[in-house]
């Protein structure tokens, strides 16, 4: 069954765990892996309690991957992008970018939030230009590379435009072209198209995935939408709430560019609904309870453990 | 079109009821001049460069004065918008400050610059550099995080970060604190060249007052008044409304 449509289990949370270190390994095409997390934790003081928001997180990433993490909200999938990119400290653990390990933000890891983030005062092109700018390319070409990346994101008339000027899409479009003409090692992408309408979305899948086939980055992107994370990924890494943990991993192994409406993406989604569902309800009953929080938490984590391994056998 | 007719309809009303109430002779020509010879007073002034003189030399005074404050409030603006200690130290004796009328310093400044430039530029400093720092630093702190976050990652760093991001971005607020800054240096600077008597469009008014040349007196008035309106319209309004432009904060 599982060979037919293509899924793959390949690690449960279990597994990961017990790994231990990772082995510090040439990839599949000899290559060191581009990002590797290795046992990651967070947690954030609330009033009373201490949240486990990510939990011994350990994590691979090759070359030319595009991963899509997925998780309830509030499960430290953001977290997690944040830590990645250097935008926020890890109480334990080490990040890898390459053969380095990250220590603060870098422009070889350029992260597109959900807001696009654009600068107000610049217009399109000079909006395209900043990264560039600050690492001090000449002026010339530094039009040039805005313009070929604004090119690949199909806004090349909007080049003068004001920020305020764009559909919501096209903002996105213009923090996609604002990031890749960094030219960077990776894209981290914490759920940039959940803001927009459906449409909008599709389009932006089907963009996506092309730059992706045309430069071969490495992606990183969050996101809480499954049929997004299966349109879009070759790994989908599920992370379930409080703890946050890796719970499971998914390849999808469909041809691209991969259509949301597609039979076989929502049949994907389906299946991966159902691993996620018992977090959802986790996450419900936590939102609709809050005074009983902590109680709920204890209950949420025995079932969770309980429904891995139901889980498994997709 | 129609507030034009209206606004000059009013002007020349204006006008005729002041020449009739001088022509009612009620008052002394030294008390209330008749607009005539305002209006002859002006362009004697500028015929005999008395006036330009004065202008030229008070707006250098506020040139200095206003340029120190803009260069200095927005440096003290960024520092107590963005570090903790200055804000609990300094920002609220800024604040405290600010209620005192600019005026209030004529007596220091008169002790540590003496009667000259100098002091009058002091005041002009003082009149503009509270609002404009008031006001960066209301800005800096709306900077939405999100821009720097993005900026972060983009590779800014020091001082870059604050001169790509965090001064742009706030831009808006302190052009508004400028505009203030601007309308209080302004009165600081009449003030100062009323009371300390060396050249300038105050001195030329007081000599007016000397003179009992009334006439000279609301000449001058009206020069200030231009000039208020020339550089709120030809400056500020400009910046103003190019910012709204960019931001989209105009109605369309």
């Amino acid at each position: 069954m599982s060979e037919s449509v293509g899924v793959e289990n390949l690690i449960d949370a279990e597994r990961i765990k017990v790994d231990g270190e990772p082995q510090v390994s040439p990839g599949t095409n000899g290559a060191w892996p581009k990002l590797r997390v290795q046992h990651v934790s967070k947690t954030f003081q609330s009033k009373n309690e201490n949240v486990y928001v990510l939990e011994d997180i350990n994590l691979e990433i090759q070359q030319g991957e595009f991963v899509c993490i997925v998780g309830p909200s509030g499960c430290g999938k953001t977290t997690l992008l944040n830590i990645v990119a250097g935008l926020e400290n890890a109480d334990s653990g080490v990040v890898w970018a390459d053969d380095h390990k990250i220590n603060g933000a870098g422009t070889d890891r350029v992260v597109i939030f959900q807001e696009a983030a654009l600068f107000p005062w610049l217009n399109v092109v000079k909006n395209v230009e900043f990264g560039l700018k600050l690492k001090g390319v000449d002026g010339k070409k530094r039009r040039s590379i805005a313009l070929e990346y604004l090119k690949m994101v199909h806004l090349t008339k909007f080049q003068h435009a004001h920020v305020h000027e764009l559909s919501g899409g096209m903002k996105q479009r213009v923090a996609i072209a604002r990031a890749l003409a960094m030219n960077p090692e990776m894209l981290l992408m914490d759920e940039p198209f959940s803001a927009l309408d459906a449409q909008t979305r599709w389009i932006l899948h089907y963009e996506l995935q092309n730059i992706w086939l045309k430069t071969r980055k490495t992606i990183l992107f969050v996101t809480h939408n499954i049929r997004e994370a299966v349109c879009l990924a070759d790994r989908i890494i599920i992370l379930s709430t409080s703890p946050g943990r890796i719970k499971k991993e998914f390849r999808v192994e469909l041809p691209r560019p991969r259509d949301d409406n597609d039979v076989t993406v929502a049949e994907y989604s389906t299946r991966i609904m159902k691993e996620l569902k018992s977090e959802i309800t986790k996450v419900m009953k936590c939102e609709m309870d809050a005074d009983s929080c902590v109680e709920c938490d204890i209950k949420c984590t025995t079932e969770a453990s309980a429904k891995t391994d139901i889980g498994g056998g997709i | 079109m129609q507030s034009i007719l209206k606004r000059t309809i009013f002007y020349i009303l204006f006008v005729g009821l002041w020449e009739g109430l001088f022509r009612l002779g009620i008052w002394p020509e030294y008390v209330l001049p008749s607009p005539v010879s305002v209006f002859k007073t002006l362009i004697h002034g500028f015929q005999n460069h008395t006036f330009l003189i004065g202008i030229a030399i008070s707006m250098k005074r506020i040139a200095i004065g206003y340029g120190i404050s803009i260069v200095v409030g927005i440096f003290l603006g960024l520092l107590i918008g963005r570090v903790r200690l200055f804000e609990e130290t300094l920002g609220s004796f800024f604040s405290g400050l600010q209620t005192l009328p600019t005026i209030c310093w004529l007596p220091l400044s008169l002790l540590w610059f003496g009667l000259n430039d100098r002091s009058i530029i002091f005041l002009v400093f003082m009149g503009a550099v509270l609002s404009i720092t008031i006001a960066t630093d209301a800005g800096v702190k709306s900077v939405p995080s999100l821009y720097i976050r993005a900026a972060k990652t983009m590779g800014a760093k020091g001082w870059k970060l604050y001169l790509e991001v965090i001064i742009p971005a706030a831009l808006p607020h302190i052009v508004t604190g400028m505009k203030q800054g601007w309308s209080f240096a302004w009165r600081s600077l009449m003030a100062g060249e009323l009371l300390i008597v060396c050249l300038g469009l105050g001195h030329l008014m007081m000599i007016g007052r000397e003179l009992n040349d009334m006439s000279q007196v609301i000449a001058v008035m009206i020069v200030i008044i231009v000039i208020g309106i020339l550089v709120d319209r030809f400056f500020f309004v400009k910046v103003e409304q190019r910012i709204r432009e960019r931001w989209g904060l105009t109605k369309r």
